[in-house]
């Protein structure tokens, strides 16, 4: 007896320290995942200037450092949600059709000032379902053309492409052997065997993955005619891939030099200027195929429907996705402002690098399919079949519809 | 009479308080998750919609249907059949020869050994940089005047490459083990065998294989187990590609889990994948049991 009692203690505060770890907050809660330190630090600034303007307000911050969409999902699902998080652009259609967003119509409503107008309206519209907006996008960036303005000296090239034709001969020209040992050491451009890289040439051909009446259009003729220009550029030797020169992405592969043109967002900015500042670069808008088209990645802050801190949440979003917020977490052009007179206010037309970004934004769409994300994943192992295995781009998307088509999200 | 046996209780009391927390944290993390795994692979369970609808066995068929699991399966196998043999007569060759009076033992015993206390993760972008297209192996086989390929964007060598890793990494781990069973066999008998005039090869074979056969046994239901269930190298140096040429079990199960909201239908690929792995080591336990002298 006088020896399992300090045992039974022992197990019993085990026991609890398991069981009893209760997540109940008397806060509300914030969620973003963890990019860069320049943009951690810079968000921070935003988030102290609301903590001084509202000094009474009482929240948690807690960013979630890897596999976002994962772990938002599990909390999502178990109720344990933040009640303010970031939601990517590209999952917004499946979390809105699972229903596990909260309105915010009625909030916007409410705030007189607010100003939904101002809002590029393709980026509202990614994170509206049948009228309702469930998401506000808090900046965007789209894909414009990199390039290296010394390689283009030397090579020769003086009239910047504006046309599919004129970029596949701008690559050509700027495709050199320099050291002379039989293999090509700077490539015109490089691309990656990703989706979001391709639909901008998907859109300027008129295609599309998913058509306005909901049916897939990746092998439809607009669609496949867009893949066999991209990829044949790599086929014909006058763009390369990360991977072929063992670098982890086009921005890396760009600021080596290796390729004089990227497709790229506004990520690459500050990218460059850490690592290769003295380069020099300038940004075009994307080329155009029978339309100008781009996409545009945006980042919207949600909240989920159980919140039981809606005003509060309400009053952070819109402060971050009102002209001030917005104001000071764009000054720096880490990322663009979704709002057209934050961007006005902040110079941005002015500037020759900024005003390419937001001027590709009147033609910019984001990328969003009502596929699930398997679907989405069975897309880019057809891309892969192509880069890889030198799979026909026609045959690789007809093969690949057919697996897709049962993945179409139904609610 | 009576107080031997309050005593006796006291101490059944006692041990079962002992054994309690563990059975209790066990059945916690793994033992409920088996059963709740088992029972969601019949409901199309998807975390974020709130209505569960029993579907019976249609994760099952969907399954069977799935050219992405069977993939799954065909990688999954081909990684066994492959690892299983190589690490296991590796790690038992390493292991022979660690335990041979040689010079600089401590030092080749340590250096086999740092791969298998290395993170996984670690040990992956390292294999990452060294199989890329402009990495250390295409740069010795340039040396020799061969054309390396991308290894891991190759679909033909994408998964060789991971078994390769894998290979390297568990070896060590696996020859440690090998050398303590080594150790237990008596000095006394290589001596009888020396005399009679075997050599060492023969000693090996005629001696070492049949005497550490019960380490051998739990080496390659360890191996077993561990290869069905490869993950960390595939999420980190492949994701599953190219084309799903490195698409693992384990692999698919965490995907449609954890990315495609799917958690019925992945703990289906999970039990799938613990019946495999049951067979495995039952087969095994029957026609090739540790010790078959008994």
């Amino acid at each position: 007896m006088k020896l399992s009692y300090p045992v039974v203690l022992v197990v019993l505060l085990a026991f609890a320290s398991v069981t009893a770890c209760s997540n109940k907050s008397d806060k509300m809660r914030f969620s973003s995942w963890v990019s860069s330190p320049v943009e951690t630090e810079l968000f921070k600034e935003v988030l102290t200037s609301f903590e001084k303007e509202n000094p009474d307000f009482q929240y948690d911050f807690e960013p979630i450092p890897g596999n976002y969409s994962e772990k938002l999902q599990l909390m999502l699902g178990t109720n344990t949600a933040p009640d303010v998080f970031f939601l990517k652009g590209m999952l917004a259609p499946s979390y809105m059709s699972f229903n596990i967003l909260n309105p915010l119509d009625e909030l916007m409503a409410g705030e007189a000032d607010f100003d939904q107008e101002d809002f590029f309206p393709e980026l509202l519209r990614a994170f509206q379902k049948d009228g309702v907006q469930y998401g506000l996008p808090k900046d965007c960036s789209p894909y414009v053309l990199f390039y290296n303005k010394k390689q283009f000296r030397e090579a020769g090239v003086d009239s910047m492409p504006t046309t599919w034709a004129e970029l596949e001969s701008a690559a050509r020209q700027l495709t050199k052997d320099t050291d002379g040992d039989g293999k090509t050491d700077q490539f015109g451009l490089v691309i990656e065997p990703v989706m979001e890289m391709i639909m901008p040439f998907v859109y300027q051909n008129g295609g599309n993955f998913q058509n306005p009446d909901g049916s897939l259009g990746i092998a439809d003729e607009p669609f496949i005619e867009a893949v066999e220009y991209y990829y044949g550029l790599y086929e014909k030797g006058v763009a390369t891939i990360p991977t072929d020169a063992g670098q982890g992405w086009n921005g890396d592969t760009f600021g080596r030099g290796k390729a004089a043109m990227a497709l790229s967002g506004g990520w690459l900015l500050p990218f460059l200027k850490e690592n290769h500042p003295d380069l020099e670069y300038g940004v075009l808008p994307l080329p155009a195929g029978k339309q100008k088209a781009t996409i545009a990645f945006t980042t919207a802050l949600a909240m989920p429907k159980r919140t039981q801190y809606e005003a509060d949440g309400w009053k952070l979003v819109s402060h971050l996705t009102g002209k001030e917020g917005m104001k000071q977490w764009t000054s720096q052009g880490l990322a663009f402002p979704s709002r057209k007179s934050v961007a006005v206010e902040n110079g941005f037309y002015e500037d020759p690098v900024f005003s390419v970004f937001m001027e590709s934004m009147e033609f910019a769409r984001p990328f969003q399919v009502e596929y699930s994300e398997r679907g989405f994943e069975e897309a880019v192992v057809a891309l892969q079949a192509i880069f890889y295995t030198n799979k026909e781009p026609r045959q690789a998307m007809k093969d690949i519809a057919k697996r897709i088509a049962k993945y179409k999200l139904t609610r | 009479m009576s107080v031997f046996k309050s005593k006796r209780w006291e101490q059944a009391r006692t041990a079962y308080l002992f054994i309690g927390f563990p059975v209790i944290l066990f059945s916690i993390f793994t033992f409920i998750p088996i059963i709740f795994a088992f029972v969601i692979s019949f409901f199309d369970w998807n975390l974020l919609i709130p209505d569960k609808v029993f579907i019976g066995l249609g994760n099952y068929i969907e399954l069977f249907n799935d050219e992405v699991f069977l993939i799954a399966i065909k990688n999954t196998a081909l990684y066994t059949v492959i690892v299983v043999p190589v690490q296991t007569i590796l790690s038992l060759f390493l292991a022979f020869i660690m335990n041979q009076k040689l010079r600089g033992r401590t030092f080749f015993r340590t250096a086999f050994y740092i791969p298998a206390i290395t993170s996984s993760v670690v040990t992956s972008i390292i294999f990452l940089w060294i199989y890329s297209k402009p990495g250390l192996l295409n740069y010795l086989l340039s040396l020799v005047g061969i054309e390396g390929t991308d290894w891991l964007t190759n679909p033909n060598t994408a998964l060789f490459s991971i078994m390769a890793l894998t290979i390297w990494s568990t070896s060590g781990y696996f020859m440690i083990t090998f050398l303590a069973g080594l150790q237990n066999i008596p000095k006394s008998v290589y001596e009888a065998a020396a005399i009679d005039g075997a050599s060492t090869w023969t000693q090996f074979w005629k001696i070492t294989v049949p005497m550490v056969r019960p380490v051998t046994f739990f080496v390659v239901v360890l191996g077993l187990i561990g290869c069905f269930q490869v993950f960390d190298q595939i999420y980190v140096m492949s994701g599953g590609g190219p084309v799903n040429a490195t698409t693992t079990m384990s692999y698919f199960v965490y995907n449609n889990s954890f990315k495609f909201f799917r958690l019925g239908y992945g703990a289906a690929g999970a039990i799938v994948l613990a019946i495999i792995i049951f067979i495995a080591t039952w087969l095994q336990k029957k026609y090739f049991p540790s010790n078959p002298y008994q």
